[in-house]
């Protein structure tokens, strides 16, 4: 089975904090408040939570790619 | 009733000043968003950009959209304000110094402290069945976060509140531009003098606080100038109070006008988080921000003339139906919300995390309080254009229903 894997553009973060609010486990932050990937593939059951923060990001920055 | 369409079907001309608009903006943007991809506004005729692909785009290339504007006859500044009205690469310097200060950890640690200080404010009035929302809650709040931020005294309140409506609502005759230049001049000038006072007492004292740390810190190996750190100091003033006073009032006008969603959110408070960026994103307080246009652009047919002033309608971008599903549906809910109330690109909102610590306290606390309410009979709101300020917001409630702390 394919599993999911976070990528995100760190040219495009510039702080919003939207990943880090809705998926913790996935997302930190960085001390200015970019965002820091913690969980790069993502297990099964986070996988909503990584859909729903890249659902939310306003620059558009968070990818989920299947592989 | 043609003379009164919002905007003008003909030209375009959009009435930002409208008190209906201002009230209500929402289907004065959804005609604006259908039929003037490049509207203008009544001021000057300057472009709006309403598209939230439009608005995102400009906001994501200051290259482009400048923030260098002389605002001087609007905020009594004497020189620009920092970060807000400089432009990468510089800006992006200081943010850099200035984000770990407005971190979302450290925004947290000044939870408690909101909490308590709206528990006071709800002590002062619960008992009596009534408020004006506007005078005795949204806008002491916001005042008393900063001043714990900047490690001011809580006795500057009342000084603090002077200050900025100084420069933002100067008590002169309405339209009489050349009074309110003048007192917003004398406003900026004591607004100068207050941080410049405050920034020789840290020098020679440094403590633990927000004033000290710009005397210390450096950018690019060399410490802040005099005038930079009152340029950012002034910034604070202006951009820390209005914007989360204005939110408090659009939230709660919502709220006591639609009372499901309100006892939905009172019995079930874990939905605030959401509730709060979807109230953003419908009622978008910061409805409008400008920019300079740089380099001649074109947006659909209509060209952007370098020096241009362009509007940017942030609250029309947020109900754009190309970006949001069902766009005039108030949904707590909502999975996604790509809204931009906080900006986007290199000028998000310094405060954003601040503002989202402010307003889910707030909204906590008032509900666990008061979670029945209404706008006080008759009362007509008048709602701020800009910066959508509920300047009079009259509410009421059973008094001797609210609960003790």
């Amino acid at each position: 089975m394919k599993s999911a894997h976070v990528r995100v553009d760190m040219a495009k973060c510039v702080g919003h904090g939207r990943c880090y609010e809705l998926a913790p486990e996935i997302f930190g932050e960085d001390e200015r408040g970019h965002c820091r990937v913690l969980l790069e593939t993502i297990p099964q059951h986070l996988e909503q939570d990584a859909l729903l923060a890249a659902a939310n990001c306003p620059e558009d920055a968070i990818k989920i790619e299947k592989r | 009733m043609e003379a009164n369409e919002n905007p003008c079907p003909h030209t375009g001309v959009l009435n930002i000043i409208d008190p209906e608009f201002t009230a209500h903006p929402q289907p004065v943007y959804a005609r604006v968003l259908e039929h003037h991809r490049v509207a203008k506004s009544i001021a000057m005729h300057s472009p709006i950009l309403s598209r939230y692909e439009d608005v995102v785009w400009a906001l994501r290339h200051p290259e482009i959209f400048s923030s260098e504007m002389d605002m001087q006859v609007l905020l009594g500044t004497q020189r620009p304000m920092i970060p807000q009205q400089i432009d990468p690469p510089l800006q992006t310097r200081f943010r850099k110094i200035l984000d770990l200060r407005f971190s979302r950890p450290r925004m947290q640690e000044l939870e408690p402290a909101m909490r308590q200080h709206a528990q006071q404010l709800i002590d002062g009035f619960i008992d009596r069945g009534a408020c004006e929302f506007d005078a005795d809650f949204a806008v002491p709040l916001p005042c008393r976060a900063f001043l714990t931020l900047m490690g001011l005294p809580q006795e500057e309140l009342d000084l603090f509140v002077e200050l900025k409506n100084g420069i933002i609502r100067p008590p002169v005759p309405p339209m009489d531009m050349i009074a309110a230049t003048e007192y917003r001049m004398k406003t900026g000038e004591r607004i100068y003098a207050y941080f410049e006072k405050m920034i020789e007492e840290r020098r020679s004292a440094p403590c633990d606080d927000m004033v000290t740390y710009l005397t210390q810190v450096e950018l690019d190996g060399r410490p802040l100038t005099h005038h930079e750190i009152l340029d950012i100091c002034y910034l604070f003033l202006l951009g820390g109070l209005d914007t989360v006073t204005a939110t408090l009032g659009c939230s709660i006008a919502y709220l006591a006008s639609n009372p499901d969603q309100r006892r939905r959110l009172a019995q079930n408070p874990e939905l605030i988080p959401n509730a709060v960026e979807e109230l953003l994103r419908w009622e978008t307080p910061v409805s409008l921000v400008p920019r300079v246009v740089k380099q001649t652009v074109k947006v659909g047919d209509v060209e952007l003339r370098e020096g241009a002033l362009v509007n940017l309608l942030i609250g029309a971008a947020n109900i754009d139906p190309a970006e949001f599903a069902d766009p005039h549906h108030v949904d707590f809910d909502r999975e996604r919300n790509r809204h931009v109330a906080f900006g986007a690109g290199p000028h998000r909102c310094l405060g954003s995390h601040l503002a989202r610590m402010e307003l889910r306290a707030a909204l906590e606390e008032w509900h666990r309080r008061i979670p029945e309410y209404e706008i006080a009979p008759g009362a007509v709101p008048h709602v701020s254009p800009g910066i959508r300020e509920q300047l009079h917001l009259p509410l009421v409630w059973k008094a001797g229903a609210g609960s003790a702390r």
